[in-house]
C-alpha cells in the first residue's frame, strides 16, 4: 500500500528523491576522495621527489658515482625509490640560453614519477627530454632535432645534435631544463662530479633524519639536506581539504534535510483528511507514524541508492581530472551512505510526522 | 442493556455550549434519526458517540464501556472495532480504487481481505466498479463506496452523518434502501439528517436545538405496515 501510495503522488516525492539523491551523492563523492585523497596526495607529494638531497661538501671532487652507492647502502634497499644524480652546466640553443642537465633515466624515472612526458622517454646516446619551457621557447617537439653549443668544464667549445624524444612538465624549474644521459653530458663538458643527487626515500621523518646524521657523519665529503616542506605543506593541505569536505557535506547535507522536511510537511497537510480520515477508521498513532516514516526511509533508501551510484561516478571524474588516476571504490561507503541517508531522511521527516500524528479524527465528520 | 447510553453529556468549546445536557438511550438494533437546525450540534454528538472527541460533563456507555474516561489509544481501539462510519463528504482516498479504499478499514482493523472487500462492494450493488478511482465514479457511487467501508469490519453502531446531503434523489433512494437493508439485518444506525424523508425511515427521530433535545418522536409507521 505504501509503494502504491508513493507511486500514484510521484511528482512530489520526485523532488525529495531528487533531493536525497542529491545530497547522498555529494556525501558519497566527496567522501570517496577524501579517503583517496591522502593516498593520491602520498605519491603526489613523494613524487615531488627528493625528500633527501646529497650535495658536495666544498669545492672538491667529492660527490661521485662510488659516494653516492656508499649512501645507498646506508638506506633500507626496500625504502629507496630512486637516487637520481645530475650534472648541470649552461648551454645554448640558437644562442638561446638554457640548462643543460646530465642524469641517469632509470633513476631520475623512479625519483620523480610524476614527471609528465609528452613522448617517450630517451634510450639511446643523442636523446634528450627537453623542458617544456624550452620546447615553447624553440618550437621543439619530440622528433625535433636541434643542435646544442656551449663551453665544456675544460674550457673547450662544443656543438653537438640531439633529437627530442619528448618533452616533460614538471611544474619546477626543470622545465627550463635540457636533459641527457650522463655519457652525452660527460662526452661534452668532461669528466666531473655529480652537482646534486635527488633521493626519494619512503621513510618517516624521524627516520630520515637519523639516515641524514649517519650520513653526515660516515661518509665525509657529503652534505644530506632533507626537504622538510613537503611533508608539512602535506599536512597542511590535508587538514583544509578535510576541513572544507566536512563543511560542504554537512551544507549539502542540511540542504538535503530541509528540502525533505519541507516536502514531507506539503505532503503531511495536503494529506490532513486523508490521515483524519484514517485515523477515524481506527489507525493508531504509532500507525500513522509508521506510515510516514516509512515512505520517509524508503526515499532515503532510494535515494541513497542512486547517490551511492551517482556518487562514485562523480567522484571517479573528479579524481581523473585532478590526479590523472582512478579511485579506489571503498566497500563500506555504500551502506554508510545508505545509512546515513535513511538516518537524514528519518530525522527530517521528524517534525511533519508529529504533525500528522496530532491530526483529530474529529475533523473528518466536521468537513473541513 | 442499552446499546448506548449517553447521561448529561455537555460539550463547551470556549463560551460555546455546543450540547448542553443530552441524555440518550439507544438499544441493539435501533434506528435512530438526529435532525436539528444548523450548529445545533449534531456533529459534535456524532463525534462523541463516534469516540472520535471526549464531552467535556457526563458519561457516555458505549457497549457497556464508559468512553468517557478511556485513553485516546483505547478510543481509536473502541472506534476501529465497534463503529462504522459513513460521510457527508464520502472521504474516499483518491489515489486508491474502490476496493482498496474498503480494504484501508480492514487494514486498520486486521487484515486486508480483498474476496471480503469485494463482497462488501457486491452489497452496496459496486462489484463491477471495485477497481476505479473515486474520481471516476458518481458521487452516488462514491457514496456507496464509503458505505461499503462502513460495514467491512462488521460494526456492532454505524453512523452515518448527512449521508444524503451531496446526492440526488435518485441516489438518495438507493443509500435509504442500503440502510434499510442493513436495518433489517439487525443493526443500529443513527443519522444524522435534515431531510424528514430520511428521518421517517428511523423508529425514533431526536431533534436537537442550541445543544438541548427539543423533541423526541416515536415514528410508527414500521408497525403500522
Ligand atoms: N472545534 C470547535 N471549536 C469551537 N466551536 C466548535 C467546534 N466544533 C463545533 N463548534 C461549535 O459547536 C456548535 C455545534 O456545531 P456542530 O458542528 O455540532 O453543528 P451541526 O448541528 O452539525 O451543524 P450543521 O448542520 O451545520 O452540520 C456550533 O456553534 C459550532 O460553531
Ligand atoms: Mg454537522
Amino acid at each position: 500500500m505504501i509503494i502504491s501510495s508513493l507511486a500514484r503522488r510521484r511528482s512530489r516525492m520526485f523532488v525529495a528523491l531528487l533531493a536525497v539523491a542529491i545530497g547522498a551523492t555529494v556525501l558519497s563523492g566527496l567522501v570517496t576522495i577524501y579517503y583517496d585523497i591522502p593516498r593520491q596526495m602520498g605519491q603526489e607529494f613523494r613524487s615531488y621527489g627528493a625528500n633527501l638531497i646529497l650535495m658536495p661538501a666544498g669545492d672538491e671532487q667529492t660527490l661521485t658515482r662510488e659516494k653516492t652507492e656508499t649512501v645507498r647502502a646506508i638506506f633500507p634497499a626496500e625504502s629507496v625509490t630512486g637516487m637520481a644524480p645530475y650534472r648541470y652546466q649552461a648551454a645554448k640553443i640558437n644562442e638561446q640560453p638554457f640548462m643543460a642537465a646530465g642524469t641517469d633515466w632509470a633513476e631520475a624515472r623512479a625519483a620523480s614519477p610524476y614527471w609528465y612526458v609528452t613522448g617517450d622517454w630517451p634510450l639511446g646516446a643523442g636523446e634528450t627530454l627537453i623542458g617544456q619551457e624550452v620546447a615553447d621557447t624553440i618550437r621543439l617537439l619530440p622528433g625535433s632535432v636541434f643542435t646544442l653549443t656551449g663551453t665544456g668544464e675544460g674550457g673547450e667549445i662544443f656543438s653537438r645534435d640531439f633529437t627530442v624524444t619528448g618533452v616533460v612538465q614538471t611544474g619546477g624549474t626543470e622545465e627550463a631544463f635540457i636533459f641527457m644521459s650522463l655519457a652525452d653530458f660527460t662526452a661534452l663538458m668532461g669528466e666531473g662530479q655529480f652537482d646534486v643527487v635527488e633521493c626519494s626515500i619512503r621513510a618517516s621523518e624521524t627516520e630520515l633524519a637519523a639516515w641524514a646524521a649517519e650520513i653526515e657523519s660516515t661518509v665525509p665529503g657529503v652534505t644530506p639536506r632533507l626537504v622538510r616542506q613537503v611533508t608539512q605543506s602535506e599536512d597542511a593541505v590535508l587538514g583544509k581539504l578535510q576541513a572544507l569536505v566536512y563543511l560542504v557535506t554537512s551544507v549539502v547535507l542540511l540542504l538535503t534535510m530541509i528540502c525533505v522536511a519541507t516536502t514531507m510537511m506539503a505532503v503531511v497537510t495536503e494529506r490532513r483528511r486523508e490521515i483524519g480520515l484514517k485515523k477515524a477508521l481506527g489507525a493508531s498513532n504509532r500507525e500513522v507514524v509508521n506510515e510516514f516514516l516509512g515512505e520517509g526511509v524508503l526515499l532515503g533508501a532510494l535515494g541513497g541508492l542512486l547517490g551511492v551510484a551517482l556518487g562514485f561516478f562523480f567522484a571517479q571524474a573528479v579524481s581523473m581530472n585532478v590526479f590523472n588516476r582512478p579511485i579506489t571504490f571503498q566497500p563500506l561507503l555504500a551502506p554508510g551512505t545508505l545509512i546515513i541517508s535513511m538516518l537524514i531522511t528519518g530525522l527530517a521527516c521528524l517534525p511533519p510526522v508529529k504533525s500528522a500524528a496530532d491530526v483529530d479524527p474529529a475533523i473528518v465528520l466536521r468537513g473541513e | 442493556m442499552a446499546l448506548l447510553e449517553l447521561n448529561g453529556i455537555k460539550k463547551i468549546y470556549g463560551n460555546v455550549r455546543a450540547l448542553w445536557d443530552v441524555s440518550i438511550s439507544v438499544g441493539q438494533g435501533e434506528w435512530i434519526a438526529i435532525m436539528g437546525p444548523s450548529g445545533s450540534g449534531k456533529t459534535t454528538l456524532m463525534n462523541i458517540i463516534g469516540c472520535m472527541d471526549k464531552p467535556s460533563e457526563g458519561s457516555v456507555i458505549l457497549d457497556g464501556v464508559n468512553i468517557s474516561k478511556e485513553s485516546a489509544r483505547n478510543l481509536t481501539a473502541l472506534r476501529r472495532d465497534k463503529i462504522g462510519l459513513i460521510f457527508q463528504q464520502f472521504h474516499l482516498i483518491n489515489y486508491l480504487t474502490a476496493l482498496e479504499n474498503v480494504m484501508v478499514a480492514q487494514y486498520y482493523h486486521s487484515l486486508p481481505d480483498e474476496a471480503e472487500a469485494l463482497q462488501a462492494l457486491g452489497r452496496v450493488g459496486l462489484q463491477e466498479r471495485a477497481r476505479h478511482l473515486p474520481s471516476q465514479l458518481s458521487g452516488g457511487e462514491q457514496q456507496r463506496v464509503c458505505i461499503a467501508r462502513a460495514l467491512i469490519n462488521y460494526p456492532m453502531l454505524i453512523l452515518a452523518d448527512e449521508p444524503t446531503g451531496n446526492l440526488d434523489e435518485a441516489n438518495e433512494k438507493i443509500v435509504l434502501s442500503i440502510l434499510r437493508n442493513l436495518h433489517a439485518e439487525g443493526s443500529t444506525i443513527i443519522v444524522v439528517t435534515h431531510d424528514p424523508e430520511v428521518a421517517e425511515e428511523a423508529q425514533r427521530t431526536i431533534v436537537l436545538e442550541h445543544g438541548r433535545i427539543a423533541a423526541v418522536t416515536e415514528n410508527k409507521r414500521e408497525k403500522a405496515e
